[in-house]
């Protein structure tokens, strides 16, 4: 256990260090952000309220999505890829420490300092050019809280089992980059999901990219409450465990295939 | 000249054939770049259902510039491939680039030849498929002089983006670890000039006038071709200015890129 | 400019600018505003001409410069200062032309294309230094005959072993008839076998063609078995300029003479060198090159004792070099 804690704090300090690059993604982020603020009050022209989210709630939303980018490693995560295609997945699967959970470890810390270094500061300059609106109640910030753990535990096992392709082919990195990709449209990253037609939505949360970013989106800005609430967070609940369980079915199909292999 | 012209081909023949041979990956990756792009105007059009219009705009105009964009930057993408910043900087980290100037063939040439991404045909495919239903959306009247000016708009925005990339692979002789920042000008770039540039703040829009003139490339054509008057009451030569502007860039990171070099050969890393 | 050499460096000179970092927080932000610079004199004063057709060996730590002085050479990096004259040319000015008559291999990484089979690569170099047709064809099959490239010369070039890629860079080097060939650790990783071929082979272009040959090489067994004359070089400066022989002279410190006794002596002490080895009727005595000469020992020894056989040992050439970078014999 304390192996774990001791994994998280050295991914921690690592991420802190990339100091330049840190400043480069966040300049980046908040350009984009202001991009799609704009777009989307062009969008809302003289409408006050859309879909039940208004302007303001409309222009957060774009703050908060730009603040996940770096949290959840929306646009990339190969790591574990390299690591088959390095065969440091050898001594990888060697340490005393489950696999999944190892990456598991690595992953918490880079995600906690992205989130104070990207996340929280992203929102804090939002707040300052923007009219933006918070959570306001308890239990809205407690459910956010909730929320956003989730959030990452479900892109967490989503990125492990896709980067599990890597034991197959060799051209992981192709597949890794659609899947990516794909995951975009249906994660209520571009937009609000509750702006695309009804039969949109329904297809979208046949799969779990809903349950991070749109789920948090909802959540902050107090779509979902009562019994919804607690549904979404169930939601994001059941994801998690069935990418865990087919992640570790996955994994030990692939180590099968490696130690028969040869690598 | 012509042996210029034949070593390019030459060179862009070496990387062609390089990435049929990985046929599946090809194909794979140019129907998914072709998948995603349809994907991302889905999105637009989807949006633009419940929301009629942005900024005033409809799906068919906004479409316009949308895909006449889609297909400049593919095309940027795919010919300048060798002048993309983070792989350019690579090049240049693991001594490739020196490679380049123990031949004896002009550089620039040598690095557009260098890489050649063909599966971004996906994306120039969709964007002409796009600009084509806009043209079919839009009501606007086409005379000779808009046909022949459109081509001409498409090859300064093609430069535009190039000058960009080049300008970004040039900062690598410097430094790595922020390039990230030039992304803010291309993909950036490329974001913003989908949509009309009277929903962005103030602040933006003189910057993308008189710093980058990107308005130049997307908007103001835009406006004469289909037909639409400008909010900001601009004289109306200005959408004749996208030659100029996408011209105009290209030389200025050209000599940019001249400048890189010659540090580059000064200092050596 | 003397014409009868094909490289003059006169006084030659390379500076750089680094920055100095400062440590700790308060040093983060003395970054911030300003930029303290370090002067680094990579290359500081260097003279030596090269005749053509010398196969000279570049040697020095890392860091010496040695690598700084070959780009300079190569055209790839313009001095701080001096003069540099190589066929006639000064590399950095007149790249583009400069270069076509110039070849390169660096050990560490490839100069063909990744993806394609060699032939393809040499091919494209073809047209890359505009060889006439007939003379590429010359060339290619001379050279595919000595480095016997054949069984591999449709395979791309990642599928290539590392002795295999060298060879194929050698080809592709010498293509276009150079007159100066720059070789950056061509041996290195390799095994004893392939390094003995790669040796063959540069010292037969440099007999047949006439190239002249730089080697920079870390491998010492290179130079010894190439080069006649060295070039050492460290902290900017040449340390030594001369014929191998010369070096190993001055430096080589002890030789050695291993003696195969007809009987097995109880005692075979003699004058003039200490014993340091003794197995059986085979003995090595240790001998310093200053105060007797090899046959001034062996006479001793004959007149002592029945000698079956007998060989000299020369000292390490590694040995040597490294008791000149750390006694620092030679000073600049």
């Amino acid at each position: 256990m304390r192996l774990f804690w001791e994994l998280a704090k050295l991914s921690f300090q690592r991420q802190l260090t990339y100091r330049a690059a840190t400043l480069a993604g966040l300049a980046t982020n908040f350009f984009f952000g202001i991009l799609r603020a704009s777009v989307l009050m062009g969008l809302y022209g003289a409408r006050p309220e859309v879909a039940g989210i208004s302007l303001a709630g409309a222009v957060t939303y774009t703050g908060l999505t730009q603040a996940v980018i770096a949290f959840l490693s929306f646009f990339g995560w190969s790591e574990v890829m390299n690591s088959v295609y390095s065969g440091e997945i050898g001594s990888d699967l060697l340490k005393p420490m489950n696999f999944f959970t190892f990456w598991l470890a690595k992953d918490l810390g880079r995600a906690v300092a992205n989130f104070f270094t990207r996340g929280l500061t992203i929102m804090l300059a939002y707040a300052l050019v923007f009219d933006i609106t918070w959570p306001s109640t308890v239990v809205q910030w407690l459910a956010l809280g909730l929320a956003i753990v989730l959030s990452w535990l479900l892109s967490f096992s989503w990125r492990f089992l896709v980067n599990l392709t890597a034991f197959w082919t060799p051209n992981a990195y192709g597949i890794i980059r659609l899947a990516f990709t794909l995951s975009w449209f249906l994660t209520g990253f571009l937009m609000p999901l509750r702006f695309f037609p009804k039969w949109a939505v329904q297809f979208a949360y046949l799969t779990p990219f809903p349950h991070t970013v749109n789920t948090v989106t909802e959540v902050y800005l107090g779509l979902v409450t009562g019994p919804a609430l607690v549904g979404a967070l169930l939601g994001q609940l059941l994801w998690i465990l069935v990418l865990i369980g087919a992640g570790q079915l996955v994994l030990r199909a692939g180590v099968r295939r490696l130690v028969i292999q040869g690598g | 000249m012509w042996r210029v012209l034949d070593l390019y081909r030459r060179l862009l023949a070496v990387q062609i054939r390089a990435q049929l041979q990985y046929r599946i990956a090809f194909w794979f990756d140019l129907l998914g770049t072709a998948g995603i792009t349809t994907l991302e105007f889905g999105t637009l059009a989807l949006i633009l259902q419940r929301f009629e219009n942005v900024g005033g705009w409809k799906l068919g105009e906004v479409a316009f510039l949308y895909g006449l964009i889609d297909m400049a930057f593919g095309t940027m993408d795919m010919l300048f491939s060798g002048f993309d910043p983070p792989f350019f900087g690579q090049q240049v980290r693991q001594g490739r680039f020196d490679q380049l100037l123990l031949r004896p063939v002009n550089i620039t040439l040598q690095v557009l030849g260098s890489r050649f991404e063909m599966r971004r045909l996906g994306r120039i495919a969709q964007g002409g498929l796009i600009v084509g239903a806009a043209l079919a959306l839009t009501k606007a009247h086409w005379t000779l002089a808009k046909v022949i000016y459109l081509p001409v708009v498409f090859v300064s925005q093609v430069s535009f983006f190039g000058g960009l990339f080049i300008v970004g692979a040039t900062i690598t002789f410097w430094t790595v670890e922020s390039i990230e920042v030039i992304n803010i000008f291309t993909y950036g770039g490329n974001e913003m000039m989908c949509y009309p540039m009277h929903v962005y703040p103030d602040w933006m829009r003189r910057f993308f006038t008189f710093v980058v003139p990107a308005i130049f490339l997307n908007y103001y054509p835009a406006l004469y071709f289909l037909d639409k008057p400008d909010p900001f009451n601009m004289p109306p030569f200005v959408s004749f200015l996208a030659p100029v502007a996408g011209l105009g860039v290209l030389v200025a990171a050209l000599a940019f890129w001249r400048f890189g070099i010659r540090h580059y050969a000064s200092t050596g890393s | 400019m003397d014409m009868s050499f094909i490289i003059t460096v006169s006084n030659l000179q390379k500076h750089f600018k680094v920055s100095r970092h400062h440590r700790g927080l308060t040093g983060a932000l003395r970054n911030l505003f300003s930029r303290d610079y370090e002067l680094v004199r990579a290359v500081d004063g260097v003279n030596f001409q090269i005749r053509p057709g010398e196969l000279v060996g570049y040697l020095g730590p890392n860091g010496a410069g040695k690598s700084t002085t070959i780009k300079m050479l190569a055209g790839l990096l313009v001095p701080s200062g001096g003069e540099l004259w190589v066929n006639g040319c000064v590399p950095w000015r007149e790249r583009e032309t400069y270069v076509a008559s110039i070849g390169a291999v660096f050990g560490q990484r490839t100069t063909l294309w990744w993806d394609l089979p060699v032939i393809e690569s040499l091919d494209l170099l073809e047209h890359i230094y505009k060889i006439p047709r007939e003379r590429f064809r010359h060339n290619l099959s001379e050279f595919r005959e000595m480095l016997d490239l054949d069984p591999f010369l449709n395979t791309p070039v990642r599928s290539l072993s590392l002795g295999q890629r060298m060879r194929a860079d050698l080809c592709a080097a010498l293509l276009h008839d150079p007159t100066l060939l720059f070789l950056d650790e061509p041996t290195i990783g390799l095994d004893v076998v392939a390094k003995e071929r790669i040796r063959q082979f540069i010292q037969h272009v440099n007999d047949q063609y006439g190239t002249t040959v730089i080697l920079t090489t870390h491998d010492l067994s290179d130079v010894e078995k190439l080069c006649k004359r060295v070039m050492i070089i460290d902290h900017g400066r040449l340390l030594f300029n001369g014929e191998l022989e010369t070096l190993r002279d001055r430096f080589g410190g002890k030789r050695e003479l291993v003696v195969d006794f007809a009987q097995a002596y109880e005692d075979t002490a003699v004058e003039g060198a200490q014993v340091t080895e003794r197995e059986g009727q085979r003995v090595v005595y240790q001998f310093e090159r200053g105060s007797i000469t090899a046959s001034e020992l062996i006479g001793r020894l004959s007149a002592r004792y029945r000698i079956r056989d007998l060989s000299v040992r020369e000292p390490d050439i590694e040995a040597t070099i490294r008791r000149i970078y750390e006694q620092r014999l030679l000073e600049p």
